[in-house]
């Protein structure tokens, strides 16, 4: 993925909210990610972040900008400076944590991130790679790579044989081109996450086919970053 | 259509196979590898140079202030200069534009990495200078100044491949340094229209970097970076004139790119962005350090 051809946006872009492409625009973007993940209404958030970040995330705003994200809000937009009051005002309780300790295979700019709502929890750990380009490298205990740069599908389900002939053949039938798929396992128990990067909006009935598939626990779209 | 390569002579090489020049190449390239029409892709150059636009116009008109309270209100003064020593509009309008840019990124308004957030002054800076002194019509229409900006990423896209745009990574050689290379090709775009001398004012402006340290105080994207882009656009300036008089940087692009490459590997942690040497431990740096934290 990273070896795909740079193009003028990559270097003219993006489009943010300063200071820091990766301990704002990253951040916001991470927070986006995890927030279209959950997929639902986060009723408490926690974020840890790690190394530099720790040291320096009040004065580049990361906590305006993580909130911001978690809020839908893109990390070009100025509401992005806002964040804190808009969530205050909307009862969103968003915890942040110091950890100057970095455990070894942590990336330098790491945060990690834990939502909470309706009964469901989410905990990702995403890297800001630099330039406001990100790594989701954990989703829920497994090990990922998303990088939003494109549309992505993540499946949850049981570790059995023909899910991701399912899932791929589901997409197919909605007009979905996969670009790269990657099934996940955690050390333990028989689930496995597929997370499929696509070339082609996901329309919904596409998300409603993988549910449908034996085997298929749940199914979520990721839409690609926007900026 | 071939659109991977990995050095200036591979890219010239197919711009010259092309039949297109420079910038146009990188239009079309930029549109076979995202599926959007040339026109999209000119339309979103032009709304992300107005972006730019707007963040230098709010620099010089409104007095920024940031959280650590260490950036603001230098592009007002240095576009108020009563008796500044150089006597160029081109010259002082690159100096002030270029710290209204970093200055609304470093206080959290909207601006457009170029290539990164603590470098974003120095193309815009330098090139609107330019367009509000030597061309006329208007700024966001201009296609003159839309391959200059493409010719700045075009540049940048080289870096980048070759080595590293991060400070974390490469000192900011690999940033603030990046950005006068392309400041550098973009005028010298601007100028000659000629692609050799693009990656020939480069070359000369991203030798003039090599080695420089990643030492913000307090981590913050701040100090030494917000007036680090003034330097960086005169330092540009003064690569495109020296591309502008027939010198040739002696090493060719590649080879310094390559060299900036193995520097960064070769630079102390400690100067690469944690903040933990140079400027960010002196005893002032270290206050602000701890005040802010
Ligand atoms: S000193 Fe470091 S943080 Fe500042 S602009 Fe240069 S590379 Fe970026």
């Amino acid at each position: 993925m990273a070896d795909r051809p740079l193009t003028i946006f990559d270097m003219f872009g993006p489009v943010m909210i300063g200071p820091s492409s990766s301990h704002t625009a990253g951040i916001a973007r991470i927070a986006f990610l995890a927030r279209s993940i959950f997929d639902g209404e986060i009723s408490a958030a926690k974020a840890t972040f790690y190394g530099s970040l720790a040291r320096t995330w009040k004065g580049h705003g990361s906590d305006k900008a993580l909130v911001a994200g978690l809020l839908g809000i893109y990390p070009d937009d100025e509401r992005l400076g806002f964040s804190l009051e808009i969530a205050r005002r909307m009862n969103l309780n968003v915890e942040i944590i110091s950890e100057y300790r970095m455990p070894g295979r942590y990336h330098p700019n790491t945060v990690v991130i834990e939502l909470s709502g309706g009964g469901r929890t989410l905990r990702v750990r995403g890297a800001s790679v630099g330039g406001g380009s990100v790594l989701l490298q954990s989703i829920n205990g497994f090990d990922a790579d998303l990088t939003g740069e494109l549309d992505a599908v993540l499946v949850l389900h049981h570790d059995e044989i023909g899910v991701l002939a399912g899932v791929t053949a589901a997409l197919a039938g909605h007009g979905v081109n996969i670009a790269c798929a990657a099934s996940h396992r955690r050390e333990k128990g028989d689930e496995a996450l597929l997370v499929v990067e696509v070339d082609d909006h996901v329309p919904s009935a596409a998300i409603a086919a993988v549910e449908r598939i034996r085997g298929v626990i749940s199914a979520v779209h990721v839409p690609a970053r926007s900026c | 259509m071939n659109t991977r390569f990995s050095s200036a002579a591979e890219l010239l090489a197919l711009v010259a196979e092309s039949g297109l020049h420079l910038p146009a190449f990188m239009l079309e390239r930029d549109s076979f590898l995202t599926g959007k029409s040339v026109a999209e892709t000119h339309e979103e150059l032009f709304r992300r140079m107005a972006i730019t636009r707007q963040s230098l116009q709010r620099g010089l008109s409104e007095r920024q202030s940031s959280f650590s309270g260490m950036t603001g209100g230098n592009a007002i003064l240095a576009s108020a200069s009563a008796d500044p020593p150089v006597r160029d509009g081109f010259f002082n309008k690159a100096v002030a534009y270029s710290l209204a840019v970093n200055e609304v990124s470093a206080c959290g308004g909207k601006v457009v990495a170029f290539p990164t957030g603590g470098s974003c002054g120095i193309v815009p800076g330098v090139l609107w200078a330019w367009h509000d002194e030597r061309e006329t019509g208007e700024p966001f229409r201009s296609d003159r100044m839309a391959e200059a900006f493409l010719c700045a990423s075009a540049v940048g896209i080289v870096i980048a491949t070759k080595a590293t745009l991060s400070g974390a990574a490469g000192g900011c050689q690999a940033e603030c340094g990046a950005a006068s290379a392309m400041a550098a090709g973009a005028l010298s775009w601007l100028m000659r229209r000629d692609a050799g001398s693009v990656f020939n004012a480069a070359a000369l402006a991203l030798k003039n970097s090599l080695g420089l340290a990643c030492d913000p105080v307090a981590g913050l994207v701040e100090v030494p970076c917000v007036k680090r882009n003034a330097f960086m656009a005169v330092a540009a300036i003064t690569a495109a004139s020296l591309d502008a008089a027939g010198i040739r940087s002696y090493i060719p692009f590649d080879e310094v790119v390559e060299a900036m490459r193995s520097i960064g590997e070769s630079m102390p942690s400690s100067l690469r962005e944690s903040a933990e040497g140079g400027l960010a431990m002196t005893p002032t740096g270290k206050t602000c350090a701890d005040r802010v934290r």
